[in-house]
Order: C-alpha cells, then structure tokens, then sequence
C-alpha cells in the first residue's frame, strides 16, 4: 500500500515537472522580456542609459514612475496616425490574404489525396530562401525600370514607367506575399477535415452549391479562418522589413516609428512606451480570439 | 413480423429505375444494369453486405452520382439529370450528419428555409416535426449533446421535413447499439408509416430489411438477386447465393429422383427428401435442398418414416437464451444446424456432447433450389 502511493507521488511529481517545463519556458521567454520592456517604457532615459526605477536617497527604497513617454505617446498625433494605419495595413493584409487563401485552401483540400502533399510542398517552397532575399527579389520587379515596368514598356501597354515602388501598393504586395501562406496553411487543416456528408447533406435539403458554401462549409471552417486571420493579424501589425524595403518614406507603420525610437532617437523608455501600446492593441484580438476559442471548448464539452 | 399486407394493395409506381448501370474509373461496375419500381407508400429495401453496390444505387437516387447508362424517373419525370438539391427527394444519412454548428430546430428548418417559405410556415412545420419524433423539448440543443437514438431522431425529422416525395435512409440504424435498435427500428417504420412516404432502405442488416421493408431487393456484385416480400424472401429464395446471404440455412446437395406434378424427391449423401410441391426440373438434376435450422426437430430415437429425417453426432450446443442451436455432424462429414425453442426451463430434448440424435422435419420444410 505504502509502496503504491509513494509511486504513485512520485508519479504526480514527474506529472507536474513535465506540465511545469512549458510554463517555465513562457515564463523565461515572453513574461519576464516583457516586464523589462514595461519597466523600461516606464523609466527616464540617461546620457547611455536607462533610469534606475529604484532610489535610495531617502534611506529606503522608493520607485520612480515616468509616464512622460506614455503621455508623448498619447498626445502625439504621429503615434496616434501611425498605429491606425498600422492596423488599416494589417486589416488589409488579413483581408486581401482571406480572399486569396481561403478558394486556395478550398481547391487544395478538394484536390486528389495524392497531389496535396506537393501542393502543400509548393505552399512552403518560398521559406526555403531568406524572406529578406525574396523581398528584395519583389524591389526588383516594382521599381520604375525594374522588370514588370520593363515588359510592358517594350510591349507597348504603357509608355511612362508605372510608379508602383514606394507606394502602399508595392507594401501590400509584399505582405500579402509574404504572409499568404499563414492564411493558407490553418484553412486547408480545417478543410481538409471538412466531412463531405455535411455539404451533400445540406444539397440534399435543396441548398444550391453556392448556399452550402455559405452555409455549411464557411461556419465549419471558423476555426481555420479565425486561426488564419490572427496568424496574419498579428505579425503584420508590427512589421518592420517589409514597410521598410517596400514601402517607401510615406508608408507609416509602427514597426519603424519603433525602430526610429530605439536606434535613431535612441530613446528607449519612448520605443518601449510605443511597443507595450502595440502590444495591447494586439492583445485585444488576441483575447477575443481566446475567449472564441474556449467557448468553442466549452460546446464541445 | 414486417407490414406485408401493405405492399399487396396496388398502386401507382413512384419511382422507376430503367437499366441503371454506374462504371467507376472506366472499371469498375459498381451498379450492373438495374431496373426496380417503388409503388407509392412502399418501404423497399435494398439488402446485401458491403461493396454489393446498394449504396451507389442510392446515392444514384440521391443525385450524388449520375449514372453511367439507364434513366431514373420519380413520378413519371425524368430525374436523372437534375442535381441533388433540384430533386424532391430527402435522404437520412448515415451517421445522420447532422450540421454540427446548427442547434435540433435549426438543423430541421434548413430544408424548409432553401425553399424560402415564410417564416411561420417553417416554425409550423418544424414544430410539427419535432413533435413526430418527441423531441420538442431538446430543440435549443446541438447535434452532440444529443444521444445516439436522438441524433437519429433529429435527422429523421430533418429528412422528413420537407415532405419529400421519396425518402432515402441509408443504413438507417447501423450506428446504434443492439438494445436501442430494436426499439428504433419499430418507432423509425412508425414515423414513417404515418406520415405514409414512400422509402428506399439500404441496409447489410437482414434483421432491418425484414421488419422494415415492404419489399426487399438482394443484391450482390451491382445487380439484384431476388426481389421480394421480406416472406417470400426468407421462405422462397431463388438461389443459393440468397437462401445463404437471409438468415441461417442448411443446404443439401442432391440429384432429383422422383419429379412428379405434387411432390419431388431429391437424394442426397445422408438422407432422402420428400418435398410436397412440384417444382420445375427433371429427375437426375443436380440441385440444392435448403433447410432453415428452425424448421429442424430433433429427436433420441430413429423416426419411423422413409423421408427427410438424418442421423447424426452432437458436435456443438450453442445457447442463446431464447432457443438453442444444435451442430449434427452427419454421416457423410457434413454438419448440419438444428434450432431448438426453448420453450421449457429445461432444454427441451436432453441431448449433449456426444449424443446421437436424429434430425427430421416436415415435408413443407424445405426449398429446392436449382441455381
């Protein structure tokens, strides 16, 4: 008896250690970087340095709060324009990505079991070279005498270069490039999976091909569209090289007023400032996502 | 056991299916030239174990596929070229799929919504669905939080809703478990008798086509051994392919000795079979005598008779409960099976391992079959 339970302890101890090393890794890797970055957003910057939070000048311990770079940041209309159009970028990114992702994911799911494996593999073949080589790749096609202009230039079509570098226009081709297959990869997971009796069943009750589509095959397919958009969301929202590469001086996105604070001002409490912001907005569908998702759990329940 | 006197009344055809083939991949003949009618009212079933090709037939019906050749007509129109959701014909899906993101009253009124019928029209029918199938009270809930025996009712319901013309269910009751079938089985022919819709019924389960279906078609390898009432089926079947596929069956191989216009008999290696009804063949033809275990009685001591008894050695004395089935290995090495009801607390004959014991049976007992 004895024996079985200091086996079955040890057991529970081995269960909590297993369960324990993912916390751990969350805990050394996203939440102790972010209470530097919260703590530093929240100090003064020095000559070389940031502020100590802690002072001892009293004889104890005291600590100093700065919400100087919160209240610029709040006040400032270029941070206030740059973040909406961080997030117009990325909703435009996420829409555009779903629109070509989703018949993408569609046809590639429906297609014959023993092509997907090679579709799928065409899919990912573009993270084989450095996304920075294949963003430089589109610099070459966009500008004013690079290829496309070149083509249709001797084709006759136009007869002045088509500015299309350095526009939103050239930004949005490289990010829809860049995270399509993000969209892609979670739709066809979950269409894959789709039970094709569903959508027999739902034209057997006398809904048109287009009804079924609409009715049975996108509400089944939420998860995958869900986890697409927030894949896309996310990351585009804080994008730096692609802005940077493509989109010329007038594309404002977040991910430079970032890099201009840290390393042009270098005024890290205002880069930090602007970065926990960012991390809040993105925090926001995130949550929703979450809360989604744990609903989901609970109907399954 | 099934509603036979049903079937026996006259009525127009429903649905007619004119030499049906379906060739998958340019090989493979999974329907090999069918033709059927379905009277209006009917409930036929299609029986025959898995890759017989039922299921095709009535995905045929359905509109999932078209047919290779031959024409499909419901009610004297032809139906083989319209799609699924053109035709009105509803289907009960195995394993119901039933839209799992849809709540009980959703998932009935999706048929009815397709038709853009007005609202109250759709709650009317819906609630008068629900009602059919009992299942008022659950119709806020999702498919899963449902028990098998439910879902099964929420997908009868939804098929029913319609008031489809034809009503296809294929393997109606496969997905629930022995005890809830039998109690389904009698409510689903219930349901579906009172709301008087005419059913195809695809089916591996003789047990189901029997108490079910008005008719039965067997089927094997694409095309339709025998069709018939579930009786006629059972007690008469034409071939030895069917005799086996129904029920339980003992058959003797012989060669006709006797053929008269009343009475024929046949010889075989253990005994000698008087069959009381002419059949058409001549003396020295090989044949097959089918002998159902239930028609069997056993006895310790030697029938007094010229015919249809044998003698043989208890091998096996499987019990079920309700009856008992004897294995007799006979003389010649074949073994032969013998139901026995249990119609005492003590099994009836007293017979055990080892025994000798003599089979017989009546002279209406057996089934000459010539193919």
């Amino acid at each position: 008896m004895n024996k079985v339970s200091s086996t079955l302890r040890k057991f529970i101890k081995g269960r909590y250690l297993v369960i324990g090393i993912p916390y751990v890794w969350l805990l050394m890797l996203a939440l102790v970087p972010l209470l530097i970055v919260l703590k530093i957003s929240l100090s003064e910057m020095e000559s070389t340095s940031v502020s100590s939070m802690m002072d001892w000048t009293h004889g104890w311990p005291t600590v100093k709060l700065n919400f100087a770079s919160y209240i610029f940041v709040a006040t400032d209309a270029l941070y206030y324009q740059t973040y909406i159009s961080s997030l117009k970028y990325a909703v435009m990114t996420t829409v555009i990505c779903m629109a070509i992702g989703y018949p993408f994911a569609y046809f590639m799911a429906r297609s014959p079991k023993h092509i997907q494996p090679t579709l799928l593999m065409l899919i990912m073949l573009p993270f084989w070279t450095s996304f920075l080589l294949r963003i430089y790749a589109w610099k070459t096609l966009l500008v004013d005498n690079g290829v496309i202009n070149n083509i249709l230039m001797s084709l006759g079509v136009i007869h002045e270069p088509i500015a299309m570098m350095n526009t939103p226009f050239s930004l949005m081709i490289g990010m829809v490039y860049s995270y399509l297959p993000f969209m892609i990869l979670p739709l066809y997971a979950n269409l894959s999976k789709l039970d094709m009796r569903y959508l027999e069943a739902a034209a057997d009750l006398g809904a048109s091909p287009f009804k079924v589509f609409w009715l049975i095959t996108v509400p089944l397919s939420k998860a995958g569209i869900v986890a697409g958009s927030m894949l896309v969301f996310i990351p585009a929202v804080g994008e730096y090289v692609i802005p940077e590469l493509l989109g010329g001086p007038d594309t404002l996105m977040i991910g430079r007023v970032l890099w201009d604070e840290f390393f042009s001002n270098n005024d890290w409490p205002m880069a930090s400032a602007v970065a926990v912001v960012m991390i809040l907005l993105i925090m926001l569908p995130m949550a929703i996502y979450n809360k989604y998702q744990s609903e989901q759990m609970a109907v399954k329940v | 056991m099934a509603v036979v006197s049903k079937a026996n009344i006259v009525r127009e055809d429903l649905l007619r299916v004119e030499g049906v083939t379906k060739i998958f991949d340019g090989a493979v003949k999974a329907v090999d030239n069918v033709s059927l009618t379905v009277a209006s009212g009917e409930i036929f079933a299609l029986l025959g174990g898995s890759g017989c090709g039922k299921s095709t037939l009535l995905r045929m019906l359905a509109g999932f596929e078209t047919p290779t050749k031959g024409r499909i007509f419901l009610a004297g129109e032809d139906i083989t070229d319209l799609p699924p959701y053109k035709r009105p014909i509803n289907m009960m899906f195995q394993s119901y799929a039933l839209f799992p993101h849809l709540n009980v009253w959703d998932n009935i009124a999706f048929g009815l919504r397709r038709d853009g019928l007005p609202n109250d029209q759709i709650a009317e029918q819906v609630e008068k669905m629900l009602g059919l199938v009992q299942l008022a009270k659950y119709a806020k809930r999702k498919p899963h939080q449902l028990s098998g025996g439910q879902q099964q009712r929420v997908a009868l319901a939804r098929s029913l809703a319609k008031r489809p013309k034809l009503l296809l269910l294929d393997e109606p009751l496969a997905a629930l478990d022995k005890k809830l079938r039998e109690t389904t089985q009698l409510e689903l022919a219930n349901i579906i008798e009172e709301v008087g819709v005419t059913c195809v019924l695809v089916t591996h389960d003789q047990e189901e086509a029997m108490t079910m279906a008005s008719r039965i078609a067997v089927m094997s390898e694409g095309h339709f051994l025998q069709v018939g009432a579930p009786d006629e089926v059972y007690e008469m079947p034409n071939s030895r392919q069917v005799a086996d596929f129904i029920g339980n069956v003992n058959i003797f191989d012989g060669v006709i000795d006797e053929d008269k216009a009343d009475h024929v008999t046949v010889r075989s290696a253990d005994c000698l079979h008087y069959v009381g009804h002419g059949i058409s063949g001549h003396s020295g033809m090989n044949v097959g005598v089918a002998l159902r275990p239930e028609k069997i009685l056993l006895t310790k001591d030697q029938p007094a008779s010229a015919y249809n008894w044998c003698e043989g050695e208890v091998t096996e004395i499987v019990y079920f409960g309700a009856h008992t089935t004897y294995h007799l290995k006979l003389a010649s090495g074949k073994v032969i099976k013998a139901q026995a009801l249990n119609n005492t607390r003590d099994l009836s004959y007293g017979l055990t391992w080892g025994d000798t014991a003599y089979a017989y049976w009546n002279e209406r007992a057996m089934v000459v079959l010539t193919q």
